[in-house]
């Protein structure tokens, strides 16, 4: 977990400079990608029906597994969230956010790929398009790769400022 | 000289090797506890979601067998309609199209289904869909199903609103004839847990979205020209 060990052992200037702006970064990404997750999961908690519709309509899991997926993922996405709130266990957190983000950029993309007309169901809504509407899988992807970004730094630099994680390294 | 800086040494080794530990089994803690953190959570979003959804309804006279719809007509030819109460497309498909099927239906020629799923709970801040839905399975008891969801969608509030209150939706049904018994079933919400049933079974058919419409099990444009091209 000594994520200085990883940097030059010379120290040049900008080095250290990086060294320095580095954790305040982390903590940006961190509390970021909390307020994705929180925000994702909070659309989708009052409705948990609405939800499991949303990952059926994907169509890549028989409806009985849909639902399943569907009630508990807003849960899962406000505990991911309320981890990087707090920054506890950060990578863990990173890790499973860069996973979960992965599966939904395979989903979106092979919606796209079958020209499924549905909304992505990213935060709330979800499920067929009405007549006229037409699908913005191309930025919700784009927007998921961002989101990705922010979890990559955090997988990689997890000890950020701010973070229970830093003031028990400390302690 | 040099088995004092000896002992020094040893010992700052120790220390190091003591801090490596602990440090090594907090982080291993905290992975559990948060990963712990994250599987309970999707557990109880699972646990919320199947005691919500309790499985038993009580369905309207004139639904299916299955209680997944109010069927109408007794033609051959089999037509099904997905419809949600505040969906604006859905609220366009009925003036452009519902008089078409009507007339189907009157002159014999089709059984259609009519399936008033609440896909939009969120499109209103009370539940719309829902209680809209409710409302026609109790109309669908007192036998005006069709009239009942024209005189809805005639009246069909905005998406983001408060919907038509419990009380519009009783107004309405008055004005088509319904009596105390429809009051009575909407102000109780009797037919809800069908609502969710017909929902349900939407899904499970592999609905998305509304309208849907559906000639003889096939897919088909909601649109009066592709609608009557099915039905030959």
């Amino acid at each position: 977990m000594n994520v200085t060990a990883l940097s030059s052992p010379v120290s040049t200037p900008s080095v250290s400079k990086w060294q320095m702006v580095r954790p305040w970064l982390g903590t940006l990404a961190r509390l970021g990608l909390a307020a994705v997750w929180l925000v994702a999961g909070g659309t989708k908690v009052g409705d948990l029906a609405a939800s499991g519709r949303a990952v059926n309509a994907y169509d890549v899991m028989p409806y009985d597994i849909a639902k399943v997926v569907g009630a508990a993922l807003p849960f899962v996405e406000i505990a991911l969230g309320l981890l990087l709130l707090a920054g506890v266990a950060t990578r863990v957190a990173a890790g499973i956010s860069t996973a979960l983000l992965v599966v939904f950029i395979a989903g979106i993309a092979s919606a796209w790929a079958r020209g499924l007309q549905i909304d992505c169901g990213c935060f709330g809504s979800g499920g067929q398009l009405a007549a006229g509407q037409s699908p913005t899988y191309g930025p919700e992807i784009a927007r998921d790769l961002g989101f990705l970004v922010l979890a990559g730094f955090l997988l990689i630099y997890p000890l950020t400022r701010w973070s229970v994680d830093s003031w028990m390294e400390r302690e | 000289m040099s088995t004092r800086v000896g002992q020094k040494q040893a010992a700052r080794m120790v220390r190091d090797q003591i801090a490596r530990e602990k440090r090594r089994s907090r982080t291993l803690w905290t992975t559990i506890i948060a990963i712990a953190a994250v599987v309970i959570a999707g557990m109880i979003g699972w646990g919320i979601y199947a005691s919500q959804d309790s499985g038993t309804y009580v369905a309207p006279a004139g639904a299916t067998a299955d209680g997944s719809g109010i069927s109408v007509g007794s033609g051959t030819v089999k037509i099904e309609v997905y419809e949600d109460f505040i969906c604006p497309a859905c609220g366009q498909f009925e003036t452009q199209t519902g008089a078409t099927l009507d007339q189907l239906v009157e002159d014999g020629k089709v059984t259609i289904v009519y399936h008033p799923v609440a896909y939009l709970d969120r499109a209103s801040t009370t539940d719309y869909s829902t209680r809209a839905s409710a409302a026609s399975g109790a109309a669908a008891e007192g036998g005006k199903f069709r009239e009942y969801a024209k005189a809805l969608f005639a009246k069909q509030p905005a998406e983001g609103s408060a919907g038509l209150s419990d009380n519009e939706l009783i107004e309405i049904g008055r004005s088509i004839g319904l009596g105390d018994a429809f009051a009575q079933a909407v102000r109780d919400g009797k037919y809800k847990s069908w609502t969710s049933h017909v929902t349900d079974e939407a899904s499970e058919a592999g609905v998305t979205g509304t309208p849907t419409v559906k000639v003889n099990g096939k897919d088909v444009q909601p649109t009066t020209q592709a609608i009557l091209a099915a039905v030959g």
